[in-house]
């Protein structure tokens, strides 16, 4: 249901960031470049993309985090079947999407989580934005509040120390014992006239004391809130104080790790395992306080406007419903992975058959051993279990794997020759055995052993021809993906490596059977492994630098290749190099030779759409300066030959040299140079400008100059645009009725030319 | 501050006179410049055995234009109709002036339909439109019509406007194809070139849609084309300086009082 359609990987490796690379929309996917240059890389982020594992020595030296994005498309309505619930809003968003984006990003102790990124994430973070500006309006408010309650506090202290002072002196001022008054002198009429005043100054305070009293006791459910507020916080600080220290220590070491350029044994460090510990366990505290932290801001706000704590707690259960989703980015997250396709990643040394694996080793899961995922996709195939080979009877157990290697060497024989057209008679055999005495610790304990039967021959994987092994293996991928019941994306890392140049054109086939079930993306260095017809499949990786392995991995898509370096792009020169399989060199057709391999793909699509069956091929050379070296491999090896030049500077002066030389050795006197009419400058001026457009560029900009003059001056990528345009053309896509009759004049033109070949 | 309260409205009236004065000095000049840019009167007259051009611009610069040009290979005649009228239609026919003058020197024996798929070429370019956005819709309809000096050979293409031969007073219209020079709704599809049979005598018709178009004082109804083609008929075998005449005042009658509403264009030629 979820199809990859695009990735995105930054601070991995060589990568800093891809940017968003689209998968080709024919699911197989092909990544070219020189050693070193990121391929594996961009494999391996994939990979970890999907099981989130990672190890310090994938971080780059400025110790930044990687992230891992993934597009997927999806048909529409698909979000709303598998997302319980959503609010109006969201149902809406959800409703409409065809496609999704997740994320995984890895944190300092190298734990990842996956969230959903893009659109959806847009929307929640708006809620999330909203929540917090709502909390932060509140959290001045409560300060303010806060500080309002201080001052009263400290005003009624103040009162109180005056009604105290305010007290004494009355007291001063009036006899202890009233009952004699009557009979004593009457005080100094200074004195007693002080006493009134006193009093009502007393009278005063008492009064203001009470009113801030009565206020204070109205705000005691403040006051409680924001002293409750003030510990959280401080909590808060004190974890989030901690964490950062945490996190130095993670990134001294992983600091250390990439100076050393290998992993840090991590079992027989307690400290570090304790700083790890510590971090994550911090992490949660953190993030549990501050949920808390925010709930509490919430309700003060409400208990500000005068709830109590119950009315206020059920307000701020339904103002985090109204401000929050039920989902967040990494719940949704967390839901949408479930549907993910399974990314599996084919290398060699893991998933080639090998020669013998211990059972241990299956069991417990051990990657770090040769062959192992050979030997668990063996296992899934055969639907086996560790119990089954705990099969008391020696005799039955024998049988069953007599049976299973019938059955799977039946089907392997099926895929060989129903996708590579190969008939050969291959069995599979596996055998349970066990260690003898001889080899010490293991000495007992079981293990598998593989063998593949040619004709009677019984030879171990690693005997055999690396074509057959790695075909097994691809084939055991496959039918164990098929039991996983999920779609898959297959990360082939330099599928047939030292294969034969024709078995690496079938590992091309097997790619080509299965991608409608299974998207395939593959690192090469052959140019056997690169379809010049699907230049539309190609992704060239190089460094920004060339000469600097610290430099940055860069992308270039299909429309980008022209700015690739020549080594970047020598798989494909190599093609170029060297015509198409069965429209190279010939010795029974008339061989053209053009300037490049744009006009190749212009001129074969022109014979396509006229159907010419004349014998001709057409031979690219690379470039026109190489015209005259073609032309004289030409003439060595007897073939004939003809040059189609264009009307151009260039080729008028090679056309005069070719003239000058070559041609005067021709005894029959033929002509040889075929010039192209006034105003063709180069193959695409074959087209009008309409239909260039249309079928080339497919856009509907004016162009006021000639095509090829506009692909220059645009630095188009030519032979990605021609080679699509040959595929369209072959596909049937674009027929000769379709053109016009500017450009079909031209191409009988060129048909005409061709015909006066002998 | 209060300065312009205090200007008595025989003052404003004068600056507001100043200003429009102004406006229609410079419309004034643009006009000559625009009509500078037409074919001048002699060439017409060293071009054609006869003709005739009836021009009324709706305002004092016009949408519409013609245009002839003679090289040693061919004769090329066209009668332009830019979208809008006034300056902005203006604006636009001297681009199309200018680019026709561009393509026309490129080759010696051009196509008209391939001048036509050029010239969009060229306003799609000039005025940005490449069919992702809101774009300016803006275009030119013409016909376009390319004799062949050795030959006497006459190829028509038409975008939007047809050609109209009178022979012997019977009328054949020559229609064109439906789409302009800018940007098509949908996709834009190649003009198609027409051989035009010709004999001496034949009368040729271009012109824009202002003339059929026009509303009637009596009615609210346009002219229409029908009409156009019939009173082009009726006039036949006319001198075509009496047809010019004739177009003229049937036009005036049918208009009466009511505004013209568009440019008017219609280029009457004999070779």
């Amino acid at each position: 249901m979820m199809k990859l359609a695009a990735f995105r990987i930054r601070n991995f490796r060589s990568i800093v960031d891809t940017g968003w690379q689209s998968i080709s929309p024919d699911n197989i996917t092909c990544l070219i470049g020189q050693n070193e240059s990121g391929k594996t890389s961009v494999l391996e982020g994939l990979k970890v993309f999907y099981t989130g594992l990672i190890s310090e020595d994938v971080l780059r030296s400025d110790l930044s985090l990687p992230e891992v994005s993934c597009r997927f498309t999806i048909p529409e309505g698909w979000l709303l079947k598998v997302t319980d619930n959503p609010g109006t809003e969201l149902k809406e968003l959800l409703g409409g999407l065809t496609h999704i984006e997740l994320t995984r990003a890895w944190i300092a102790d190298l734990s990842s989580v996956i969230v959903v990124s893009g659109e959806i994430s847009q929307y929640l973070d708006s809620l999330e934005d909203a929540w917090r500006l709502y909390l932060n309006d509140v959290t001045i408010k409560l300060q303010q509040e806060i500080n309002q309650i201080n001052e009263l506090e400290n005003t009624r202290a103040d009162l109180i120390k005056t009604e105290s002072d305010l007290r004494a002196k009355i007291a001063e001022n009036e006899p202890g014992w009233r009952g004699l008054r009557f009979f004593c002198k009457k005080p100094s009429e200074s004195i007693a006239a002080q006493s009134p005043g006193l009093k009502n100054q007393l009278n005063e305070t008492r009064k203001r004391k009470e009113e801030i009293s009565n206020d204070l006791l109205t705000r005691q459910a403040m006051k409680k809130t924001g002293e409750s507020w003030k510990r959280l916080k401080e909590k808060y600080d004190l974890l989030n104080d901690h964490l950062a220290e945490l996190s130095v220590k993670l990134e001294e070491r992983h600091q250390k790790m990439t100076l050393l350029m290998r992993p840090i044994d991590d079992d027989d460090d307690l400290e570090w395992k304790e700083i790890l510990q510590d971090y994550r366990k911090t992490r949660s505290e953190r993030d549990q306080v501050n949920a808390d932290l925010d709930r509490h801001i919430a309700m003060s706000g409400y208990i500000m406007d005068g709830s109590n704590e119950e009315d206020a707690a059920f307000s701020v259960n339904e103002i985090i419903q109204s401000y929050k989703s039920e989902y967040n980015s990494e719940i949704l997250g967390k839901k949408y992975f479930e549907f993910c396709p399974v990314f599996e990643l084919f290398e060699d040394f893991g998933s080639l058959l090998p020669n013998r694996i211990d059972m241990e080793d299956i069991i417990t899961g051990n990657e770090k051993v040769e062959g192992y995922k050979a030997a668990r996709n063996f296992l899934s195939i055969a639907q086996l279990d560790y119990s089954f080979f705990q099969q008391p009877s020696s005799r039955i157990l024998k049988q069953k794997i007599e049976n299973l290697n019938q059955s799977l060497t039946h089907n392997f024989q099926d895929f060989w020759q129903q996708s590579i057209g190969r008939n050969n008679k291959i069995n599979i055999q596996f055998e349970l055995d066990h260690y003898s005495a001889a080899y010490g610790d293991k000495a007992g304990k079981p293990y598998l052993e593989f063998w593949i039967k040619d004709q009677g021959e019984r030879l171990y994987p690693k005997q055999r021809s690396r074509g057959v092994r790695w075909f097994l293996s691809f084939y055991m991928e496959l039918k164990a993906s098929a039991n996983v019941n999920k779609q898959m994306v297959l990360l082939v890392d330099e599928p047939g490596v030292s294969l034969h140049a024709r078995a690496q054109e079938d590992v091309l086939k097997v790619f080509d059977d299965i991608k409608d079930k299974i998207q395939v993306i593959y690192t090469t260095h052959s140019p056997h492994l690169v379809e010049i017809n699907k230049l539309h499949r190609v992704l060239a990786l190089q460094r920004d630098d060339l000469d600097s392995l610290r430099s940055t991995t860069r992308i270039l898509d299909p429309l980008s290749l022209s700015a690739a370096s020549p080594d970047t792009l020598s798989p494909l020169q190599s093609i170029l190099g060297n015509p198409m399989a069965g429209e190279g060199f010939s010795n029974k057709k008339f061989n053209l030779v053009i300037n490049n391999t744009g006009s190749f793909y212009i001129l074969n699509a022109i014979i396509h759409l006229m159907g010419f069956k004349g014998k001709i091929s057409v031979i690219p050379s690379t470039g026109v300066s190489n015209i005259p070296l073609l032309c004289n491999i030409l003439m060595g090896w007897g073939l004939d030959f003809a040059v189609i030049l264009f009307d151009n500077e260039n080729e008028i002066k090679i056309g005069e040299l070719l003239k000058g030389s070559l041609y005067k050795t021709d005894s029959d006197n033929r002509e040889m140079i075929l010039k192209m009419k006034d105003g063709v400058h180069d193959s695409e001026d074959l087209l009008s400008t309409l239909d260039f457009k249309n079928f080339i560029l497919k856009s509907r900009e004016g162009i006021t100059v000639s095509n090829s003059e506009f692909v220059r001056e645009h630095e188009m990528p030519r032979n990605f645009l021609f080679s699509r345009f040959l595929s369209d053309v072959k596909a049937g896509l674009i027929k000769i009725q379709d053109f016009d009759e500017e450009s079909t004049e031209n191409f009988r033109m060129v048909i005409g030319m061709f015909k006066v070949l002998k | 501050m209060g300065n312009k309260e205090q200007n008595s409205p025989e003052i404003d009236s004068l600056i507001n006179t100043d200003r429009l004065d102004d406006h229609l000095a410079s419309l004034r000049y643009a006009e000559i410049i625009q009509r500078a840019l037409m074919p001048d009167p002699e060439l017409l007259k060293s071009v054609f055995s006869d003709h005739f051009v009836l021009f009324l611009p709706r305002d004092i610069v016009s949408g519409d234009f013609y245009y002839v040009l003679r090289n040693s290979s061919f004769l090329c005649v066209a009668a332009g109709d830019c979208t809008g009228h006034g300056v902005p239609g203006a604006l636009l026919s001297i681009l199309g002036i200018s680019f026709l003058n561009d393509i026309l020197q490129l080759r010696s024996d051009m196509k008209a339909n391939r001048v036509l798929n050029m010239m969009r070429e060229k306003i799609m370019k000039a005025l940005h439109q490449t069919g992702d956005k809101a774009e300016t819709k803006d275009s030119i309809d013409i016909g376009l019509v390319i004799i062949d000096c050795n030959t006497g050979a006459i190829q028509f293409s038409g975008a939007n406007r047809p050609l109209i031969r009178v022979r012997n007073g019977e009328i054949a219209e020559f229609k064109p194809d439906k789409m302009t020079i800018g940007l098509d709704p949908l996709k834009e599809h190649p003009f198609t070139n027409q051989q035009i049979d010709s004999l001496a005598g034949d009368t040729f018709y271009l012109f824009s849609d202002g003339y059929s178009d026009q509303f009637g004082e009596l009615t609210d109804k346009t002219f229409k084309h029908k009409h156009l083609k019939a009173v082009i008929s009726s006039v036949a075998g006319l001198p075509l300086i009496n047809q010019k005449e004739i177009l003229e005042s049937t036009f005036h009658e049918w208009k009466g009082n009511t505004q013209q509403i568009d440019d008017i264009l219609v280029l009457g030629f004999q070779l």
